[in-house]
């Protein structure tokens, strides 16, 4: 392979007239060095080829022209680099600008290639498709669940021709594992049918492909699971006891590498899903909790595919349901590939947090942004420069240049400046990739080294930026008529002048935009961690109580006992404000919560309500320990022997119902579902609205069920006194569960955990946005910088015309402060357009804050007034006897 | 006076020519010093100064015969030419007379 490579290589640049018997030397010394050892005889070949890249022995580049002669092209070289060292400045800030846009630019593709490399790894990733369910309502999507029926999977390999396999999985909260004295809460774990490793072809470590998951109670292990349970010793054949949710033990029969990081759904550890057959229906097409994927044996029309597979499964549940007409009328299937699920889903029920295809295309343009800010400083400080450098191309012309040759000799600086960038930039992105990888928070890769696709794409943009930042100047530099410039008459063209003047002002805009959407992210992130959900969660601690593994009646009521005993105990203390128990902690996923989609009604509404309602279960010390506010009626009791039936509401969900007055339904009954005989429940009391998960979602519907033995405790410890509030915590867990390990954690931790990603997008885009704006900075510095110069003869005159130096720094703010004018002219409506659409991504947004658009005009205007004042004033403050003395 | 240009690496190249005689082609030149000298040759080396020591007259080349162990690839041998030969003279007389111009007290002192 190496060998190949190398000798395309070679064959490229060699001379033909050389290449045969210079081949054949290279083929006698790898014939003799393959005698030790291939893997060195290759590598040696390659250094051999690169070595022998010499001038003498190149090519022709191109036949006929004036590169031909190798003489010439290294004189060019030559011209260049004595050019590059004598003008320190204009070289340091092109290099140092264009290494750190390069270097950004590159990085940050690669992130972009590795969200856009979700679930491709898979063989044919892209005849993988995820089958879920959409429920529509006057031709509207409501809700979008990712989820879908156990059956969908198997009716629709059996009806369709196309779909060669199916396999169905669920995805578990966690599950709590005994091994030994060690236990582990271990969350990523699925449950799936065998055809899981048949569709997906996870690479096996250890075991039978075909037999793995098909015996109940078996598991397959990830290789770093099953080091962390089983060691160094062989895994195979183990037992796992399972404590929680269930009681079961677990087989290991096999041993996957590790789950990539880029996939939608990961896992550690696999589950047969007939180790669950009890207590599951599988037969059920009400009960969507199941991941379905479905396999082709081609590429399909996904609208065909869809068309077809509704019908295939209206037909086959029509005859299951016919008068709950609400399963299937209004319920559609919803068919994606399954490489679209990270960056495109909107469903909730994701297995996971997924990415967000606008975050990625928002840094896409951040990272182009940063590049052409870059090429953008070399074409202006190129073409600035031009008075200085018309001598010399007057000269070369006199003595017989040719425009073409001069073209080339302008280019090759051109190509210097790029190359000596970029070989800085491989640097710089090797040494800033670690936190590269923390700033986005995954391991996008490890090393630029073995990222053969990085280094080719380094090679093609030296080229690129060759010619997008030397040609202009090329094209103007080549261009003067040596008549005019010898006589001294020469001047910058107002042509040339106008086109610095609009790449400034794109520099200026650009930079305003990154600076002002920075701001806004943060706001944006900072609004929802600091805004009023509607509860308090400071100081409450989360304790969750090992599942009791009670089978008898007697034992049940024990366990039930116990975990009351220990309520009671936990808030005899006073540094424990109150306790609670709840189905499901605030803060959680999206996807951490029951829901249905079946009507909800009074009891003898006849009005349909359609939507999802979310389910909570929770005891009465819930409401006290978030502080949820009550606005009607009354909480549960478990004194109350009616309240078995009893329910509380959140507002969302009487404001669906149309109810004006909550106070007015309390009493009232609730129902599930159409039939009169179904079960009636009170409606107790009316709670105020609270976000339980990210505030990119409306409140949910929700109504919340007693539940006195809830295993997710809520403790509100005293403000003033935690710290001995979390100790009675820790005494009184060892005196109750001393067999379990207390995990406790907070839930405000819980709630900004929720932002993580936002944060990270926020974080991010800072930092590149500095890097952007450091790089005009830093361009802008160098073109004040030339044009003072320039102008000293001018400043001078004004100087001995009476002219302050404040009178004179004024004249070139003058110029800025229009080109900044302009800039934000393009730019406000620009960030706006952008902005705006990114901030109805979430349910609560802040309002455009145009006062921070204001921020970033000052920002930039400062930063800008700076940089050109204090080049200005340098050449302010010269004497006007020396800078006049020549003329 | 530039009347010879000889590097110093040319030198030792265009002497191995000679050494080689009639069996001077790339490889071989390359074993050669490296035997010889103990000192690494690249290819890539070795085979420019051939090819500029060729395009300045010092050497002349044919063209051998091909064999399996070179890919079918033929050998190309190298002769110094009349020119080469007058080359590596010019420089050794340099040599020699710089030699002989060093004053034995400088050789004395270093044997110190």
């Amino acid at each position: 392979m190496i060998k190949h490579i190398a000798d395309t290589i070679f064959k490229w640049y060699c001379h033909p007239d050389f290449y045969l018997d210079i081949k054949g030397d290279l083929e006698e010394l790898y014939s003799d060095h393959l005698v030790e050892n291939k893997k060195k005889a290759q590598l040696k070949y390659l250094v051999d080829v690169i070595l022998l890249f010499r001038i003498s022995l190149l090519r022709p580049i191109f036949q006929n022209s004036i590169i031909k002669d190798s003489g010439m092209f290294r004189n060019y070289f030559k011209v260049s680099v004595r050019n590059l060292a004598r003008h320190k400045m204009f070289t340091a800030i092109n290099v140092i600008g264009l290494a750190i846009g390069l270097a950004s630019f590159l990085l940050m593709y690669e992130y972009i290639k590795f969200e856009k490399s979700y679930d491709a790894f898979h063989s044919d990733s892209d005849k993988i498709y995820r089958v879920s369910y959409v429920r529509v309502q006057n031709s509207m999507d409501t809700d979008k669940d990712a989820m879908a029926a156990y059956p969908t999977g198997k009716i629709l390999e059996e009806t369709l021709p196309e779909i060669i396999d199916h396999t169905v999985s669920k995805k578990f909260d966690f599950l709590l594992i005994k091994n030994g004295d060690k236990s582990f809460k271990e969350r990523l774990v699925i449950s799936a049918d065998p055809n899981f490793l048949k569709l997906f072809n996870y690479p096996v470590l250890e075991g039978d492909i075909e037999s793995m998951l098909s015996e109940p109670e078996s598991v397959v292990l990830t290789e770093s699971r099953a080091r962390a349970y089983f060691g160094d010793a062989d895994a195979m054949g183990k037992i796992l006891e399972v404590v929680s949710p269930y009681k079961t033990s677990l087989k290991v029969t096999g041993i996957l590498k590790d789950i990539p990081d880029n996939t939608h759904y990961s896992f550690n550890m696999l589950v047969s899903d007939k180790t669950l057959e009890e207590g599951q229906d599988y037969n059920n097409w009400d009960w969507n909790n199941y991941y379905v994927y479905l396999k082709s044996d081609r590429e399909v029309d996904l609208a065909v595919l869809e068309a077809k597979a509704n019908d295939a499964v209206n037909e086959h549940t029509n005859n299951l349901d016919k008068d709950e007409n609400w399963k299937t009328n209004g319920t559609r299937l919803d068919i994606h590939p399954v490489r679209g699920i990270h960056l495109k889903s909107d469903f909730t029920y994701e297995p996971q947090i997924h990415g967000s295809e606008k975050a990625v295309d928002f840094l896409i343009i951040i990272s182009v942004f940063i590049l052409v800010i870059a090429w953008v400083n070399y074409i202006n400080l190129s073409t600035a420069r031009a008075v200085e450098r018309a001598k010399e191309v007057g000269l070369r012309k006199v003595i017989g240049a040719i425009r073409k040759q001069l073209i080339i000799q302008f280019l090759c600086e051109a190509f210097i400046v790029n190359l000596i960038s970029a070989l800085i930039a491989i640097g710089l992105a090797e040494l800033t990739l670690p936190y590269f990888n923390q700033l986005v928070g995954k391991e996008v890769i490890d090393s630029v080294w073995n990222q053969l696709p990085f280094l080719i794409s380094i090679a093609a943009f030296v080229f690129i930026g060759t010619f997008a930042s030397g040609f202009y100047p090329a094209l103007v530099l080549s261009n003067f008529t040596p008549i005019s410039v010898l006589k001294g008459k020469f001047q910058n063209s107002k042509k040339g002048i106008a086109l610095r003047k609009g790449l400034v002002i794109a520099q200026f805009a650009a930079s305003l935009i990154l600076i002002a959407s920075t701001f806004i992210i943060y706001q944006q992130v900072n609004y929802m961690q600091g805004k009023d959900i509607g509860i308090s969660v400071d100081q409450v601690v989360n304790v969750t109580v090992p599942e009791s593994d009670a089978e008898t009646e007697e034992e049940n009521i024990a366990a039930r006992n116990k975990l009351k005993a220990f309520k009671k105990e936990l808030a005899n203390h006073s540094a424990i404000e109150s306790v609670g128990a709840a189905s499901n902690l605030p803060g959680g996923d999206v996807a951490d919560i029951n829901s249905t989609t079946t009507v909800v009604r009074f009891a003898g509404d006849t009005e349909p309500t359609e939507g999802t309602t979310y389910i909570q279960y929770n005891d009465e010390g819930f409401l006290d320990a978030v502080d949820m506010e009550l606005v009607a009626g009354r909480n549960f009791s478990e004194a109350i022997k009616s309240d078995s039936v009893a329910v509380m509401a959140n507002e969302a969900f009487l404001r669906r119902l149309n109810v004006p007055d909550f106070a007015s339904v309390v009493g009232k009954k609730l129902q599930f579902g159409t039939r009169e005989t179904n079960t009636k429940y009170t409606l107790v009391g009316v709670v105020r609205d609270f976000n339980r998960t990210t505030l990119k979602e409306q409140v949910e519907p929700s109504l919340y069920f007693p539940w006195f033995n809830a295993d997710d405790l809520v403790i509100e410890l005293s403000s003033n006194n935690y710290q001995a509030g979390l100790d009675h915590i820790k005494d009184t867990w060892d005196q109750f569960y001393q067999d379990a390990p207390l995990n406790y954690s907070f839930l405000d931790e819980r709630f900004a955990a929720l932002y993580d990603q936002d944060r990270s997008f926020g974080d991010t885009f800072m930092v590149f946005a500095i890097l952007a704006v450091f790089i005009a900075i830093l361009g802008l510095y160098g073109l004040a910088s030339f044009m003072s110069v320039q102008k000293s003869k001018e400043i001078g005159v004004r100087k001995v015309l009476g002219a302050s130096e404040s009178q004179i720094i004024f004249l070139f703010y003058k110029d800025f402060f229009s080109l900044v004018g302009i800039s934000s002219f393009f730019g406000f409506p620009l960030i706006y357009f952008l902005m705006n659409g990114w901030l109805d991504n979430y349910a609560y947004r802040i309002s455009f804050p145009w006062v921070l658009l204001v921020i970033s005009l000052i920002i930039v205007l400062v930063f800008s007034l700076v940089t050109v004042g204090y080049q200005t004033l340098k050449v302010a403050k010269l004497d006007p006897a020396k800078t006049l003395k020549y003329e | 006076m530039k009347k010879y240009q000889l590097g110093e690496f040319e030198e030792i190249v265009l002497l191995t020519v000679g050494v080689l005689y009639d069996e001077a082609y790339g490889v071989g030149i390359k074993e050669e010093i490296q035997t010889r000298l103990k000192r690494k040759v690249s290819v890539g080396a070795l085979q420019s100064a051939l090819r500029r020591m060729e395009k300045k007259g010092y050497l002349k080349s044919r063209e051998g015969e091909a064999n399996a162990k070179r890919g079918g690839k033929p050998k190309r041998f190298f002769v110094i030419t009349a020119y080469g030969r007058e080359a590596l003279e010019y420089s050794k007389d340099v040599r020699t007379q710089l030699w002989n111009a060093i004053p034995e007290v400088a050789l004395d002192l270093k044997m110190v």
